[in-house]
């Protein structure tokens, strides 16, 4: 094809390419503010809200935690039940509970219940709801709420959140007045209640019947957002004025049920709940004092973020370990099934080459400490350390001694190899793969060099799927903690080691070690029977247990797990801390209400 | 002819659409991870406890996703559905769905990276074409160095190091984020003066960044050009330097710089995912990462088809157009 | 001679200082492994966080490693990633744009077609996909394999256009009618005349390789085992090194990387002036 340069044709050309040219820088300046004004529109209406009241920051209350590169992903799901939404990054604040409990001082806290009993065989519970507790939209709550939760969730079973766990005892909820309610079990339940209050991240949520019930998807899938019709409904003083992968705020109401009678009205007018924008930006957020409390940061930033801003503190002030004993303690979880860890000799031999204090000491700059046992050591489980010692003494599982190690290993004839890595009598040698979590990055490394020095050879790493694999037993090696005891009551931890249970229906997946024994079983099956307030009996049994747990030594103790959460008192006081500590403080469990009720605003 | 050019080139657009799909749909599912599974127990994991009855709940979320049925279905269904723009609900995300997610994401990553590509572009282009005249403002020369080393530092790096310096230590700029937390997006000029201003800092490391590439790659063509014969004619008709500098050196050494743009603006999105996760900034890039980690399938298709349409897309056009600014180029080459 | 070369340098003073410049990188190396005790990059090696000192001339990390010694172990691992990896991937790339110009029909049509669907999918995805799927982390051969499976695609399409219009050269007319069978032809005639493009393609795709791995490892895709820049830079990340004054940490690495990359551009820069002759500089 000719291109004749025809004096009009290229005239033509010119001309286009000279306004294209214009309109395109034009367009290239202006990009922005479209750009911009687009943007905008897409999150005002993902968001819900085209306005938010003016609050000033002293009046505010900012927390970080969750998401994932920066973004919240459950941030149109504000009922909990469902399996996807997240409790620690939103619904914790306005999802109130029958009551709530606190570790440190072994006390249960009633807030929506009043009151509750159990019958003689614990076949039966009654609670009784306070008559002053209302719905935001002005509906009393009643025991018909209660009596709805607890049998849609048996209904469901394991399509939601904690559907299994009542599943497996609750035969009915039945209301006798519009203040009480009685459950009926399966078989005896003597923790139900105390299961149900709000405790670390373990708790039942209370939803509105007249809401849910009118809906065509079930407790399961209905996500009970719409700003509009001022949802999610709630009997807490919050009102949710915006939610979005950015952020997610809260507004104080004007009226609140429990005012003078379970608490005082929070002082703060808004919450502001921020995904975490990574270390750096944590430290520079608090020093700056963008934020008030936010998720954990690592040991070693903690000096520089004191330096550079005094108004922050900690649970134990400015010195280490600059937060607290969690519930939650971490050990090396090997495979009792497979491998070389499958002989409980090998798995003791394994625990001696492990220098706990060296762990604490790189991987935590001293801010932590050892466990010897898989319970945080708190007021009400004090007991179950003090009754374990004799055999602790005999059995001990924080001893750091190679020797004593290697001497197991050759007894089973194994011998070093050149590298210096032991080698089984039929000739593989002894490699592990050890996966877990960002919560553990810290301790991986540690732990694969002093393996190594020790004759194992080992790596860490992270896999997305992890979580998969270690639940379903496909691991040699795991860094995770343990979800169970944290009171009187021995027997979260215990069932974490069950097989099967023949009092209760239905298996738990919560054994990740994959151990095995009919007479630890057994044990911990009668103490469920058993109320948790025959503390006799509870340390009864837990000696017992131990006694057959200890020489199987089924996951490896190293330490005991900590929140260290920086605090901003430049706007806000009152947060508990070692001289008063009366809950946890970490705002991203099922507690934080108590905090957020004690909040006094500074002259800042 | 010109017809029968188009018809082919869109053809070819639609075949490498196709092709592109279905490598997206397959290569999330490499892996065998159970995506539903790996965010439940990622929940798990978080909340510190043991949830019972998981494995049913998996099942239960499984079957709702419509990953139970056989692959060669899922493909099917996953092939009408792009068609028609639904990308069904993120995994990750239940119950928002993808498309949404998509459309709050992507004008942060299309302004943020395509503002500063083209800025960028153009002031390396100028900044190039500049250093090859002797009679340029000295001081440019003098830029030459410091650019190239900056362009040298990955521009994630530059990130880092910029929000140290310019954010924290002089507060100049905000840390993070797309705008200042308690704000609400929306038209109000101040809140738009409020997402410019938190821009600056990702903007210039992207741009302080890239622009070495563009300004040396300009000086090379327009080294290559100042040999050509039309200038020393150009020169020798007796034109002032600057019309010969502009009209006839600059026009010609664009083309090139052109063609490298539009191959430029196919990797913006790769860039994204490392700036964007750096700097917190709510785009596609990171939405892209999240969801690869989460495999999230439904959102890395969503994702990945709609950066394959936009690349191929610029790709047509600029086939269509680049033949009306170059005249030698013509639609019968074969 | 030595006049010649003299003169070259002075009128190709970039290529020279690319080259110092990388030669600066390996002198570090090959010092290093002379004065430092290599066992001492692992962690537990002595007490964490200390600034440099005459034990210790980079300091240590949260780890307790040597980091001289982890600078000395990781460049050459991180260099080799890029190195490997750019060679794969322009030999590779080179092969197919050589058969896809000279043999069109079929193998040209699927060829182009692969390099224009692969160079759409965006290259970072695919990496990390590919990097989430290996149990581990991956390793630094894993990692030099993943981003040499992408490395070969723009090289490819960048020859291919070359070699297309070397095609139409005169010279080829004649080894065509002289009767010298085709691989000859591209062994003989067209390889020598496309050097500058290959070299100049593979400093490209060396950078791109080592930028793609320092990018997966800084996003927690590596192994954490490794000692490589990208990973330290990852740790600095994780602890807030540059937050919290632990300047000897992340200064050497990134010190390295900009001497790496700054001397691989002033290379290209270089090799884009033999390959163009009107950028020459008059001696």
């Amino acid at each position: 094809m000719q291109e004749q340069a025809k004096p009009t044709h290229s005239i033509n050309r010119r001309q286009f390419l000279r306004t294209a040219l214009l309109t395109g820088s034009v367009a290239m300046v202006a990009a922005a503010v479209p750009g911009a004004a687009f943007a905008s529109t897409r999150q005002v209406a993902a968001g819900q809200a085209t306005t938010l009241k003016v609050v000033p920051r002293n009046q505010t209350l900012i927390t970080v935690r969750g998401g994932t590169q920066g973004k919240f992903t459950e941030d149109q799901l504000w009922n909990p039940f469902i399996a996807t939404a997240n409790h620690q990054t939103g619904p914790q604040f306005v999802c109130e509970p029958l009551a709530f409990y606190s570790a440190y001082q072994d006390k249960m806290i009633m807030w929506l219940a009043s009151a509750y009993e159990y019958s003689p065989d614990y076949m039966s519970l009654t609670i009784h709801t306070r008559p002053e507790a209302m719905w935001s939209d002005g509906v009393p709550f009643t025991a018909d709420d209660v009596a709805y939760t607890y049998n849609s969730l048996n209904a469901l079973g394991s399509k939601v959140k904690w559907g299994a766990d009542v599943n497996q005892v609750l035969d009915t909820a039945t209301v006798t007045d519009p203040h009480t309610v009685v459950l009926k079990f399966k078989s005896p339940a003597p923790r139900f209640f105390e299961y149900s209050a709000y405790k670390y991240d373990i708790g039942i949520y209370m939803m509105p019947k007249h809401i849910f019930e009118k809906q065509s998807q079930d407790i399961s899938t209905f996500p009970h957002w719409d700003v509009s019709k001022d949802w999610p409904v709630t009997t807490s003083p919050w009102k949710v004025v915006y939610s979005a992968p950015d952020q997610k705020v809260f507004d104080l109401r004007d009226k609140w049920w429990g005012t003078g009678i379970v608490a005082d009205m929070p002082k703060p007018q808004r919450l502001v709940y921020l995904p975490d924008p990574g270390e750096q930006n944590l430290a520079q957020g608090m020093i700056s004092n963008s934020f008030d409390i936010v998720t954990g940061i690592q040991p070693t930033t903690f000096p520089t973020v004191f330096a550079a801003n005094p108004k922050i503190t900690t649970w134990t002030g400015q010195q280490a370990p600059f937060g607290y004993m969690d519930w939650w303690p971490h050990s090396l979880y090997v495979n009792t099934r497979s491998g070389p860890t499958a002989d409980k000799d090998i798995r003791w031999a394994i625990s001696s080459y492990i220098d706990r204090d060296q762990i604490v000491d790189f991987a935590w700059a001293g801010a932590a400490s050892t466990a010897a046992l898989p319970l945080p050591q708190y007021p009400g489980t004090q007991q179950f350390y003090d009754a374990s010692q004799s055999l602790l003494q005999q059995y001990n599982t924080l001893e750091y001694n190679p020797a004593k190690g290697d001497a197991i290993f050759q007894s089973k004839g194994y011998a070093k190899g050149p590298d210096g890595i032991w080698v089984a009598p039929d000739g593989t040698p002894m490699n592990f793969d050890i996966i877990s979590f960002f919560d553990f990055t810290s301790v991986g490394p540690v732990l694969v060099e002093q393996l190594k020095r020790a004759g194992i050879s080992s790596n860490y790493s992270e896999p997305p799927n992890w979580f998969d694999r270690f639940s379903v037993g496909d691991f040699s090696m795991a860094l995770f903690g343990h979800g169970g005891s944290y009171g009187p009551d021995p027997y979260y931890t215990l069932r974490l080691y069950q097989t099967a249970s023949v009092a209760i229906v239905a298996t738990h997946q919560t054994n990740y070690s994959l151990w095995e024994n009919a007479q630890y079983d057994k044990i911990v099956d009668d103490v469920y029977a058993k109320s948790p307030t025959d503390h006799a009996a509870m340390v009864d049994a837990w000696t017992q247990a131990m006694s057959i747990w200890l020489p199987e030594l089924p996951d490896i103790q190293i330490e005991q797990g900590y929140h260290r959460l920086p605090t901003n008192e430049t706007y806000w006081t009152g947060w508990p801390n070692a001289q008063n500590p009366y809950v946890n403080s970490a705002f991203f469990h099922l507690t934080p209400a108590l905090i957020v009720h004690k909040l006094q605003p500074t002259s800042a | 002819m010109r017809a029968d050019y188009l018809a082919k080139r869109v053809g070819l657009f639609l075949l490498i659409l196709w092709l592109a799909s279905t490598i997206n749909f397959f290569l999330p599912r490499l892996g065998g991870q159970d995506p539903v599974r790996a965010q439940l127990g990622a929940q798990a994991a978080m909340g510190g406890g043991s949830q019972v009855g998981m494995k049913e709940m998996i099942a239960e979320y499984d079957s709702r996703f419509g990953l139970t049925k056989p692959l060669w279905e899922q493909y099917l269904t996953y092939l009408n559905d792009t068609a028609h723009l639904n990308f069904n609900f993120s995994m990750s995300a239940y119950p928002t769905k993808v498309i949404d997610i998509i459309w709050r994401s992507l004008p942060w990553t299309l302004t943020l990276l395509g503002v500063t590509t083209l800025m960028a572009w153009t002031i390396g282009t100028v900044l190039g074409a500049l250093l090859t005249q002797p009679n340029a403002p000295r001081f440019l020369k003098f830029l030459l160095a410091p650019i190239l080393t900056l362009s040298a530092i990955p521009f994630f790096l530059l990130g880092l190091l910029l929000i140290y310096l310019l954010g924290f230590q002089l507060r100049w700029f905000p840390l993070a984020g797309g705008y200042d937390q308690g704000l609400l997006p929306a038209l109000d000029p101040k809140i738009i003066a409020n997402m410019i201003y938190h821009s600056i800092l990702p903007a210039l490391s992207i741009i302080l960044a890239s622009i070495g590439f563009w300004t040396l790659g300009m000086r090379g063509v327009m080294i290559s050009t100042q040999g050509e014969d039309y200038l020393l004619f150009a020169e020798s008709k007796g034109l002032r330097g600057a019309t010969v500098f502009w009209r006839y050196a600059i026009r010609n050494a664009l083309l090139p710089q052109l063609t490298a743009l539009a191959l430029a603006l196919g990797n913006v999105v790769s860039g994204a995912v490392l700036v964007e996760v750096i700097f917190q900034y709510p785009g596609v890039g990171s939405l892209l990462y999240q969801s690869i980690r989460a495999s999230d399938f439904f959102m890395i298709q969503g994702v990945v088809f709609m950066i394959i349409v936009a690349i191929g897309v610029a790709t047509l056009v600029l086939d269509i157009v680049y033949p009306l600014l170059d005249p030698r180029i013509s639609y019968a080459r074969r | 001679m030595a006049n010649d070369t003299w003169r070259y340098m002075r009128r190709n003073p970039e290529l020279i200082v690319g080259l110092c410049l990388l030669g600066v990188l390996l002198l570090f190396v090959a010092i290093g492994h002379a004065i430092v005790d290599l066992d001492k990059a692992r962690p537990l090696s002595g007490r964490p966080l200390l600034p440099p000192s005459p034990s210790l001339p980079f300091g240590s990390d949260k780890q307790g490693r040597n980091l001289l010694a982890v600078m000395v172990i990781g460049t050459p691992q991180t260099l080799e990633i890029g190195v490997l990896a750019g060679l794969i991937g322009v030999t590779v790339g080179t092969m197919l744009a050589l058969t896809s110009a000279f043999y069109r029909g079929t193998a040209d049509a699927i060829i182009r077609g692969v390099v224009d669907v692969g160079l759409t999918i965006p290259g970072l995805m695919v990496l990390i996909t590919l990097a989430m799927n290996v149990k581990g982390g991956l390793s630094i051969p894993q990692m030099t394999l993943v981003v040499a499976a992408l490395a070969w695609l723009f090289p490819a399409r960048v020859i291919r256009a070359q070699v297309l219009s070397a095609r139409e050269r005169s010279y080829i007319d004649i080894a065509r009618l002289s009767g010298m069978p085709t691989p000859m032809i591209i062994i003989k005639e067209v390889l020598p005349n496309l050097m500058p493009f290959i070299v100049a393609s593979l400093v490209g795709s060396v950078s791109a390789a080592v930028l793609a791995s320092v990018g997966l490892e800084v996003l927690g895709l590596g192994s954490f085992d490794s000692l490589t820049i990208g990973m330290t830079l990852y740790w600095v990340i994780y602890y807030a090194a540059i937050i919290n004054s632990w300047w000897w940490w992340w200064i050497p690495p990134i010190v390295i990387i900009i001497i790496l990359f700054t001397g691989l551009f002033m290379i290209a820069v270089g090799l884009d002036e033999i390959s163009n002759p009107r950028l020459r500089r008059r001696a």
